[in-house]
């Protein structure tokens, strides 16, 4: 009896383990920058992608600059390509911190040799820091919609809606025969807790459009936290983080922020009733409409609590967190690098919340980010941004609820050549939320 | 089995380094000082030093932070000027990462740069500071002396991208200067 349960118990952890396979990772990395490279040479023909060994050199000699791309290219193109990086070293059964030079590695490779252009500091930056965090954020959320033990239709909607995210993944597991196979899952496929909230509705911002009066615009917003601080026990890197996306008819992908633990502990004993615990996490953060575009990649350090109420899952929950931004951009119109319209620079700061939550879903929340960006590149100016604002979910029954939001943005730029420019940016939402959640405690 | 190993054999398996650990070290650098939209560099030589501190995550990695210092009273933006005195430091975390149990080990680490460029003025002296990030990686190799002590080699990069310099009659956008280093390390664990 116990040598078939310990063969079954070997072969599903072979099989949701995989050996690493660390050639193979280096050469899909080094595919993917070849791959890039030749379409946009051959296909797209752009003049960008035509490098040679006469580049190479110019290159090696001259070194690191900083580019003029636009907001979106530098702050979410960038990282999305550093997960491809990230990702064919998971894919290929890499833990997360050996996967770490894949993402600076491949990114350094592709500036150095993938473009006519010089080498751009920035593109590194964002490339390594940020496809690290995506690329862990979506190799999880792939894992998590993938499932090995489905069969049919269904299988192979889920492996077709896991590839925009995680595409290294998916070639290879259509490559592996894994698209049909059976078997076990991995681990990250069962995050334990996790809260999944989905809303559609109105946003209301003041001066987004033009400077006065309220624009009107559709919104959409994902939240999801990927297991819990309390109740999942820190065992390895990204194994709890939180992801909102949101979607606005008036301007389309307008904000990604994810957050994920790299290293987390518990400050005291986890059977008393209220809990404190230690995370350090890595932030990636893309805001851009109209109005205002601020982005970064940091590393975040505080304190989660929490405070059961009753006795029916209620909870009080407060965090804390103290972040190094290690390049952040925001948007200095006018000021920036030739054509290039927001300042590069790193900075630091804090953020906090007040919650009040059941298993783990908030229904009301408060909250204040403040940050501190100094400028390296583009204007010679000190940026200081707080957001702040009050979000309420009100359940109606079968997962469904009304969510309104309200937020500030506000900024103070000073330039040590032009006027301190001071602007505020409030935000309302009203939105119809759908939530599903499981709490493990 | 391990009591019965030659003694070399267990100083080989033993971590590098262990618990708390310092390094102090110094050596000859080179300096690149590029610009946007500059065709050409800057190159001269300068001396360096560092200074880094940290813990043990593993027996195979560690973590800590690291000084780096580079001091250069002769530099020039241009050929033949050596008037300015060029200073660019580095704070950064750092991890070294052992690929084996010899002493061979990668170092890569970011964080902040600053940068000072001094040059004699009319009325004394014209100084143009700047702060931005910084950013280094290379490799290197722990010669174990004693059990507390190591004699540490490195090759290493350090890249301070410290925003614009403006002296007299001249300005550089976003100046990015990167610093090769070779130096000798003492090593404490």
């Amino acid at each position: 009896m116990t040598a078939p349960l310990l063969a079954v118990l070997m072969a599903v952890q072979f099989d949701s383990v995989p050996k690493p396979r660390t050639v193979m990772a280096i050469g899909q990395v080094a595919l993917i920058n070849t791959f890039v490279n030749r379409v946009d040479a051959w296909v797209f023909k752009q003049d960008w992608a035509r490098s040679g060994t006469r580049v190479w050199g110019e290159h090696l000699r001259l070194g690191w600059e900083w580019d003029e791309d636009a907001f979106t290219t530098n702050m979410f193109a960038h990282p999305y390509h550093g997960g491809l990086y990230f990702n064919a070293a998971r894919a290929n059964g890499i833990g997360f911190f050996q996967a770490v030079p894949y993402a600076i590695m491949g990114s350094w490779t592709w500036e150095y040799f993938g473009e006519k252009y010089r080498p751009s500091l920035n593109d590194w930056y964002m490339t390594s820091f940020g496809g690290i965090t995506l690329g862990e954020v979506f190799h999880r959320i792939t894992a998590t919609i993938r499932d090995n033990r489905a069969t049919g239709q269904g299988r192979t909607l889920r492996e077709l809606a896991a590839l925009p995210m995680d595409p290294i993944g998916s070639l290879n597991r259509l490559v592996r025969g894994q698209w049909r196979a059976r078997g076990a899952n991995p681990p990250e496929h069962d995050p334990g807790s996790y809260v999944l909230r989905i809303g559609a509705g109105a946003r209301f911002a003041k001066g987004l459009i033009a400077d006065s009066g309220a624009a009107r615009m559709g919104a959409m917003l994902v939240d999801l936290l990927y297991g819990d601080p309390f109740t999942t026990e820190y065992r390895s890197p990204f194994d709890q983080f939180g992801v909102r996306l949101m979607l606005s008819s008036n301007g389309g992908f307008s904000s990604l922020r994810a957050s994920g633990r790299i290293y987390g502990t518990n400050l005291n004993n986890p059977a008393r009733t209220a809990r404190h615990v230690l995370a350090v996490n890595t932030r990636y953060d893309f805001f851009k409409n109209r109005a205002q575009s601020v982005g970064g990649q940091s590393v975040e350090i505080g304190i989660n609590s929490r405070w059961p109420i009753g006795s029916r899952g209620y909870a009080f929950r407060t965090s804390l967190f103290v972040d190094g931004i290690l390049l952040g951009a925001i948007d200095a119109s006018g000021t920036g690098l030739g054509t290039r319209t927001y300042d590069f620079g790193p900075g630091g700061g804090a953020r906090w919340e007040f919650a009040v939550d059941r298993h783990g879903a908030r229904f009301v929340r408060v909250f204040g980010q403040w940050e501190y960006i100094h400028a390296v590149s583009g204007a010679s100016a000190d940026h200081i941004v707080d957001f702040s604002g009050i979000e309420a979910n009100i359940p109606i029954g079968r997962g469904f609820g009304i969510a309104a939001h309200s937020t500030v943005f506000h900024r103070i730029s000073r330039y040590s050549t032009a006027p301190k420019d001071e602007r505020n940016y409030p935000e309302a939402r009203l939105l119809l939320t759908w939530t599903k959640a499981g709490f493990k405690p | 089995m391990l009591l019965t190993a030659p003694a070399w054999a267990q100083r080989r398996d033993r971590p590098h380094r262990s618990g708390l650990w310092a390094e102090l070290g110094a050596g000859p650098g080179r300096v690149r000082i590029a610009c946007s939209g500059c065709t050409d560099v800057v190159v001269a030589s300068a001396p360096s030093s560092y200074f880094r501190i940290g813990g043990t995550v593993s027996d195979r990695v560690l973590i800590g932070v690291e000084v780096f210092s580079s001091l250069d009273r002769a530099f020039g933006f241009s050929r033949g000027d050596t008037t300015t005195t060029a200073e660019t430091a580095t704070a950064t975390v750092v991890v070294l990462w052992f690929p084996s149990r010899r002493g061979f080990f990668f170092k890569g680490g970011v964080g902040l740069a600053a940068g000072q460029f001094t040059v004699p003025g009319t009325a004394g002296v014209d100084t143009s500071n700047g702060g931005g990030i910084g950013l280094t990686f290379g490799f290197g190799w722990d010669f174990a002396i004693s059990r507390k002590f190591a004699i540490t080699t490195n090759l290493a990069a350090h890249v301070t991208a410290v925003g614009d310099v403006v002296l007299p009659g001249q300005r550089i956008d976003d100046v990015i200067a990167t610093m090769y280093q070779g130096s000798i390390g003492f090593s404490f664990r």
